[in-house]
């Protein structure tokens, strides 16, 4: 492979330098840094930025060849060898593009949302720590490697959602996705035990030359567990309940992390998985129900939602089920694809309620918002240019990844999928204009004192918000027409081989499904339009009217509540038991019991202490007799 | 049944006659006599010994010697430690001395 | 006669001899009668030394028992008190005990060398005489030899300190 000492620094200064960043922040950052914390990060993520653009292009004109790369041996115990070994082929390239551009947007945007913040040092060392960690996630070239990162960044989460952790929610929030995710992980964990017992590697190449070999229930084990890993990562029913929790973070860690790349973290690597996945239908199938459910599930919640932030994460786990969907169905690249936009728009989207936040002087409830449309357009202008791509409208790039996905199930025969894909799309018009109208539009229900201060956020924090809105809009058409032969399916071609291609027709099933989806988007729109400009009492009303269908929604279908009985309870109940009766009565029972048998034995022994050294030397005669015989006696004498 | 299995049944016999001197007397200074009985009896088996089986090169009288000599020395020691204790205590009855009872 | 050409009743004699001051010794209830008994006592060892061609022996055990111990013994009976009484204040409570433990082992000890081989004994008594015993003195065991004197030295000094009052000031 010619050129590739140059991929070899860029790739190794893509992982380096933001953990040399994280390092040096966090030492150095409360001393000498202080206000200025921010600058050595920005500057690492800016160059990782560029080195990430240039390691796509390289793949981009290297399209069939991969390139690997082991660094060094990491583990070597007997047949059980790791190496920190790295790959980009072109599904590594897309995700270096996501997370190598809005890591670094992300980063500049935080300098203005965080100004003032006591831990800014803090959270930049954070960021950088992340930033560190995925790019380990996307680089491995093998299953641990990848687990070294995906560990990583469920750290970082941690770290960034419990940020301000004197508050007693957000430590909470932070305890609760480690939790939840280590659920995942587990399965992850017993996935990659599996793998190596049966093909005695966790190389992606050696493990996948010999994925034909596995026997089909093998497969199937370890292509669930791998799921279950995923599903803990990337938010899926059920383990998806810490991702609403996880807006105690400050905004751009919710933008970074739980929109544009963390949780795709579980989809990259069921993608990466592919040739596993590839044999085995019952694990994909089972993939796309859990996202299908997933993906309307998670829309009921956000149309009753009242936190502008949640709205945004309950769309995130239903996109996320609409990528797993895509992936089970069996369009791999739609998959991708869909990934690729929506971290552009989802990650706008987050940003764009940060800025309303921060303009807010930090309200986050939509009910006391109103009106800002005019007082902050380019907030205004960015998050509609957003919600129109996630909604799917022609010819925004939600449009055309979302489109593919819903086609490709209907022609794959999964009409049931495709049918709940449709509702949930129309879910997610009504609540994304929901949220724009009841934000932007009207009149301004805050009080005199908030509106007073509202003001357009300051350029260090607009700028990525336009930066971020241009390939929301213009990636679909750029990276995905026409569909099923754009530029992007013939990019994941070498990663995704085998699949088949649907020929599209425009006229006919193709264009037809096209303008239905479309259709049923702009109804939501309308939906939205009439509960909440026009006729704004009749929300209220049908809440009332369907008391359960709303409390449902209202409340998280009640999973917290589930997870609280089921296992919670049950296992504090046996701790309890445990503790009062085996810790206390067997074991303190047996450590007391040992020290007062020594006691006992003490106290009875005692006596033959008198003080009378007349006893001792009758002791002393006894023992010598008895001796006596004893030796004559083994003498034989 | 020869001659020197007469002597050492002596021995013996002298032994257990001091050791009970030693075990069931209560005044603190018959202990010490019946204590010399016993070394006696101990001198007298080995000089049997030495006699009839020589061994040693001829050391066995010699070291019944000795034993002779540091008898000398340890009674000497022995009783100024009972005269002292005496002094301080106004008795001379083995059952008082108890001080290391428990 | 093996080990030297003395009649066997000496033999009796000077064991009765031993044994019976030396019940004596034990026995008595008057610490004085036992002072004696022990002298006695000695006496007869020498005279079993003698016995037993050791005549060093016994010479030294009559200067050094007789002449020097028992008087270090009766003198120290003398610095002591004198007990009146019944049998009770004499012997203490493990005497039965006591007693039975010294015949049993007395038993014991009597079987196992009865049962046990120790060998042949010639004619000869292989005690060494004078000259011999002194060349092994001051020869091969002049180091315990000295070693003795060291004790002596040491014991007379302890018991010179043992025996000092306090002064009183």
């Amino acid at each position: 492979m010619e050129g590739t000492q140059y991929m070899k620094i860029a790739v190794a200064l893509i992982v380096l330098l933001p953990l040399a960043g994280f390092i040096i922040t966090l030492l150095l950052g409360k001393r000498f840094f202080r206000a200025k914390a921010h600058i050595l990060p920005v500057t690492v993520v800016t160059i990782t930025a560029v080195l990430s653009i240039y390691a796509f292009e390289w793949v981009f004109r290297h399209p069939e060849e991969a390139f690997i790369w082991n660094a060094f041996t990491w583990v070597a115990a007997g047949r059980f060898t790791v190496e920190w070994g790295f790959l980009v082929d072109p599904l590594t390239g897309i995700m270096l593009l996501v997370v190598g551009i809005i890591g670094m947007l992300v980063h500049y945007y935080s300098i203005g949302y965080m100004k003032d913040d006591p831990g800014y040092y803090r959270f930049f060392a954070y960021l950088n720590l992340f930033m560190f960690a995925m790019f380990v996630l996307i680089l491995a070239n093998n299953y641990l490697l990848l687990f070294l990162g995906w560990e990583g960044v469920g750290l970082c989460s941690y770290l960034l959602i419990s940020f301000w952790f004197r508050k007693k929610s957000a430590s909470q929030a932070g305890k609760k996705a480690f939790l939840v995710n280590r659920v995942g992980d587990f399965g992850f964990t017993l996935g990659m035990f599996l793998i190596f017992v049966t093909t005695g590697t966790l190389q992606f190449t050696g493990v996948f030359d010999k994925a034909e070999m596995i026997g089909s229930g093998t497969l199937l084990w370890i292509c669930l567990l791998l799921f279950t890993g995923a599903v803990g990562k990337s938010a899926q029913f059920p383990l998806h309940v810490w991702l609403p929790d996880a807006m105690e973070g400050p905004t751009p860690v919710s933008a970074l992390i739980h929109a544009a790349t963390m949780v795709n973290a579980g989809v990259y690597m069921v993608a990466r998985s592919y040739p596993l996945f590839l044999h085995s239908d019952v694990a994909m199938l089972i993939v796309m129900i859990v996202g299908t459910f997933t993906a309307i599930y998670s829309a009921y919640i956000a149309i009753t939602q009242n936190d502008i932030k949640k709205v945004i994460a309950y769309s995130t786990v239903s996109s996320l089920g609409f990528m797993f969907l895509a992936l089970g169905a069996g369009a791999w690249a739609a998959g991708i694809f869909y990934l690729f936009a929506h971290g552009f728009f989802k990650g706008l989207l987050f940003l764009c309620s940060g800025s309303v936040i921060h303009a807010m002087s930090g309200e986050q409830d939509m009910r006391q918002m109103g009106g800002l449309r005019k007082k902050i357009p380019i907030t205004f202008w960015t998050m509609l240019i957003g919600a129109i791509a996630l909604i799917g409208v022609f010819p925004f790039a939600g449009f055309w990844a979302k489109d593919e996905i819903l086609g490709g199930a209907f022609v794959g025969g999964y009409y049931v999928v495709w049918a709940v894909g449709i509702v949930t799309a129309f879910l997610t018009a009504v609540f994304a204009f929901r949220l724009i109208f009841m934000t932007f539009f009207g009149e301004s229900r805050a009080s005199e004192e908030v509106q007073h201060h509202i003001h357009e956020s300051p350029k260090v924090m607009t700028i990525p918000l336009v930066l971020l809105a241009i390939p929301s809009a213009l990636l679909g058409a750029v990276a995905g027409f026409p569909p099923e032969k754009g530029w992007i399916h013939t990019f994941l071609e070498p990663v995704f081989y085998d699949v088949e291609h649907e020929e599209f027709y425009w006229v006919g099933e193709g264009g037809g499904l096209m303008l239905f989806s479309v259709a049923v988007a702009l109804l939501g729109v309308y939906v939205a339009y009439v509960l909440y400009i026009r006729r704004t009492e009749v929300p209220g009303r049908m809440a009332k009217r369907l008391p359960i269908a709303y409390k449902a929604s209202l409340n998280k279908m009640y999973m917290d509540q589930v997870y609280e009985v089921v296992p919670i309870r049950s296992t504090l109940a046996l701790a309890s038991w445990l503790w009062t009766f085996f810790d206390v009565k067997i074991i303190d029972g047996a450590v007391n019991g040992l020290a007062w048998l020594w006691g006992w034995f003490g106290d009875k022994l005692r006596p033959i202490q008198t003080g009378h050294v007349q006893n001792y030397v009758m002791y002393v005669f006894g023992g010598m007799i008895v001796l006596v015989v004893v030796v004559s006696w083994v003498w034989g004498g | 049944m020869n001659a020197l299995y007469w002597w050492l049944l002596l021995a013996f016999l002298l032994f257990c006659i001091g050791a009970f001197g030693v075990l069931a007397r209560r005044n603190i200074i018959l202990v010490v006599m019946s204590l010399e009985i016993m070394l006696n009896a101990v001198n007298i088996a080995l000089v049997a010994i030495a006699n009839f089986r020589g061994g040693a090169r001829g050391a066995g009288t010699l070291f019944a010697l000795f034993i002779i000599v540091l008898a000398a020395a340890e009674v000497t020691v022995g009783l100024a430690i009972v005269i002292a204790n005496y002094r301080n205590r106004s008795t001379v009855q083995t059952d008082t001395y108890d001080e290391l009872k428990g | 006669m093996p080990g030297g050409d003395f009649h066997p009743w000496f033999f009796v004699v000077v064991a009765a001899w031993v044994l019976v001051c030396a019940l004596g010794v034990v026995l008595f209830k008057k610490i004085m009668y036992s002072a004696v008994s022990m002298v006695f006592c000695f006496l007869g060892v020498a005279f079993a030394y003698a016995l037993l061609n050791a005549p060093l022996v016994a010479i030294i055990q009559i200067l050094v028992y007789v002449g020097a111990i028992s008087v270090v013994i009766i003198f120290a009976i003398m610095l002591t008190e004198v007990q009146h009484g019944g049998y009770e204040l004499f012997f203490n409570r493990q005497t039965a005990v006591a007693a039975a433990a010294a015949l049993i082992g007395a038993a014991v000890l009597a079987i196992v060398s009865l049962s046990a081989d120790i060998g042949p004994i010639g004619d000869k008594s292989l005690t060494p005489g004078l000259r011999p015993l002194s060349k092994l003195i001051f020869d091969r065991y002049v180091l315990p030899f000295e070693l003795v004197s060291l004790v002596l030295v040491a014991a007379m000094i302890g018991a010179i300190v043992l025996s000092t009052r306090e002064r009183e000031r």
